[in-house]
């Protein structure tokens, strides 16, 4: 690890889908220890940037750094060992298996005893979801199931948190739980990356803001300038910014 | 009500080997969304492998391990590799396509080899067991016992391990799975294993009442596909209350309507679930993505 370094790095990455490449020549860093807020309009390649660095999706072209280390093209697997975590969009849980066993396999790659040890301090962070250990995890309101999904990535302790708007489908409150949290995390030296419509809210908690447009950097900025600028509030914020 | 309890009993020994081959069709289903049209000829397929040990002189037990160990190889790893793996990415309906044509190349190539039907020997006594006043053959109940064994075997290897969890978290979710670092290739591996040992162990039970032959797998097949569909397609569980349920059908319809109509009773079942209850009786309503 090179202290100097970002602990995120895109340089002049290209990715994309088939023949339609989302991300153009994409160049950018995020510092350590600090949330960075991924903002643009739909189809700019938020997403694309946190499947792009988790390995998901595979560079065309440039280097992904993490660290410093050159992790471009590394498979998801790899990557966990390298100490990043990723929380996608949408619903990650497996329903028909109970919280304690979601949890559990979130540590699959610590192996068990590691996992069981590391399983009281994340539920400590959500009490709704210790109660409810038993459960199947369809059985949980979407809250407790966001919930669960950051309590299995934080299983691994990850140097780098990835997550993908995580507020999707939760109540304001459940909300500023989950950006309490993500900022505590950032507290303790997590760096996280984050893409969220919920733009205001998030720029609030978060210490950097990356607007990308067709895959491109358009502005890095810290995020406090950011919320305070009505010009690039309406270029990029746009309706999100009644939120 | 003697002869009832006996051609229930018995059909539940049957429906047990059905449900042996219906598991094999939930798991392959549940881990990688396959359907698997060839699951009957992949239990004839053990059967004259085992026979062709026998012949070599190994006792049954020996050779139906070595059985195990070409199947695991051949109807596990070579099927998902040379069948499913290449198409799975034209969807569904080139894998059904591709597996149909398996079965007929299956049953056509064993054909060439052998068109006999061919002796095979019980794993157990040919006995009479009488308990509570029914009588019961110690092959029907032996069977049971054995398939029994063999599901809640399967079933609590799914639930208890770490592996089996991460098997069925690959099927419920195998974005997820992967992001968590679950290895999913290895983990529809194993489920395609674990079909190929199930296979072999119906082969062993149904062989000696079917014979071994070219074609045994063609009705199997088709009644297991039905099991699980009754059961419910994406439901362990279910694939074993639906191999039962045909199994007591098919026995009662051949005693008390005619024997000349045991084979529609799966298929009436079929479509009667079909119909009202589409996701199986125990299954649950899935979305899967296009």
């Amino acid at each position: 690890m090179h202290a100097a370094a970002p602990a995120i790095e895109f340089r002049d990455v290209v990715a994309g889908y088939g023949e339609f490449m989302i991300l153009n020549n994409l160049s950018l860093a995020a510092r350590r220890g600090a949330i960075t807020l991924l903002i643009g309009p739909n189809g700019a390649g938020k997403s694309t940037v946190l499947k792009t660095l988790f390995g998901l999706l595979k560079p065309r072209q440039g280097r992904v750094l993490l660290d410093g280390a050159d992790v471009t093209g590394a498979a998801p697997k790899d990557l966990l060992a390298h100490g990043i975590a990723f929380v996608p969009q949408g619903r990650n849980l497996f329903p028909q298996l109970t919280v304690w066993q979601n949890l559990e396999l979130g540590g699959i790659t610590l192996g068990r005893r590691l996992t069981h040890a590391r399983i009281p301090a994340v539920l400590e962070l959500f009490p709704r979801v210790r109660e409810r250990l038993h459960a199947q995890a369809s059985a949980l309101s979407g809250g407790e199931q966001k919930q669960l999904e950051i309590g299995r990535a934080l299983l691994l302790q990850p140097k780098v948190l990835l997550i993908d708007e995580p507020s999707i489908g939760l109540s304001p409150l459940v909300v500023a739980d989950v950006f309490r949290l993500l900022r505590r995390l950032a507290g303790e030296g997590t760096t996280v990356l984050m893409v969220e419509q919920n733009v205001k809210s998030a720029l609030k908690v978060s210490d950097d803001a990356i607007a990308l447009e067709s895959g491109r950097l358009v502005l890095h900025k810290p995020a406090g300038e950011l919320l305070a600028d009505p010009h690039i509030e309406r270029l990029f914020l746009g309706s999100a910014a009644a939120v | 009500m003697t002869d009832l309890l006996q051609l229930t009993f018995s059909g539940i020994a049957t429906g047990s080997i059905y449900a042996l081959a219906a598991l094999g069709f939930t798991l392959l289903w549940q881990a990688s969304g396959t359907i698997n049209f060839a699951q009957g000829e992949f239990v004839m397929l053990p059967a004259f492998a085992m026979l062709f040990f026998a012949a070599q002189g190994a006792p049954l037990p020996v050779a139906f391990v070595l059985t195990i160990a070409v199947a695991v190889a051949v109807l596990g790893w070579a099927f998902k590799r040379g069948v499913v793996d290449p198409l799975f990415r034209h969807g569904m309906m080139a894998i059904v396509v591709a597996t149909i044509g398996l079965s007929i190349a299956m049953r056509n190539g064993v054909r060439i080899y052998s068109a006999d039907a061919h002796p095979f020997p019980s794993l157990f006594a040919d006995k009479l067991l009488r308990v509570g006043g029914v009588t019961v053959s110690l092959a029907d109940a032996g069977t049971l016992a054995f398939a029994l064994v063999l599901v809640v075997a399967t079933q609590a290897f799914l639930a208890r391990t770490l592996t089996g969890r991460a098997m069925q978290a690959v099927a419920q979710n195998t974005e997820s799975a992967a992001v968590l670092g679950i290895n999913v290739p290895l983990m529809i591996l194993y489920t395609f294993a674990i079909n190929a040992v199930l296979a072999c162990a119906a082969a062993l039970l149904v062989t000696p009442v079917y014979f071994g032959k070219f074609d045994m797998g063609e009705s199997l097949g088709t009644k297991a596909f039905f099991a699980a569909v009754i059961g419910g397609f994406n439901n362990s569980r279910g694939a074993l209350l639906g191999g039962v349920i045909v199994g007591i059908g098919e026995n009662l319809a051949a005693a008390y309507i005619s024997p000349a109509y045991k084979d529609a009773v799966a298929l009436a079942l079929f479509m009667v679930v079909i119909l009202f209850k589409p996701q199986g009786l125990l299954g649950r309503k899935e979305e899967r993505k296009v």
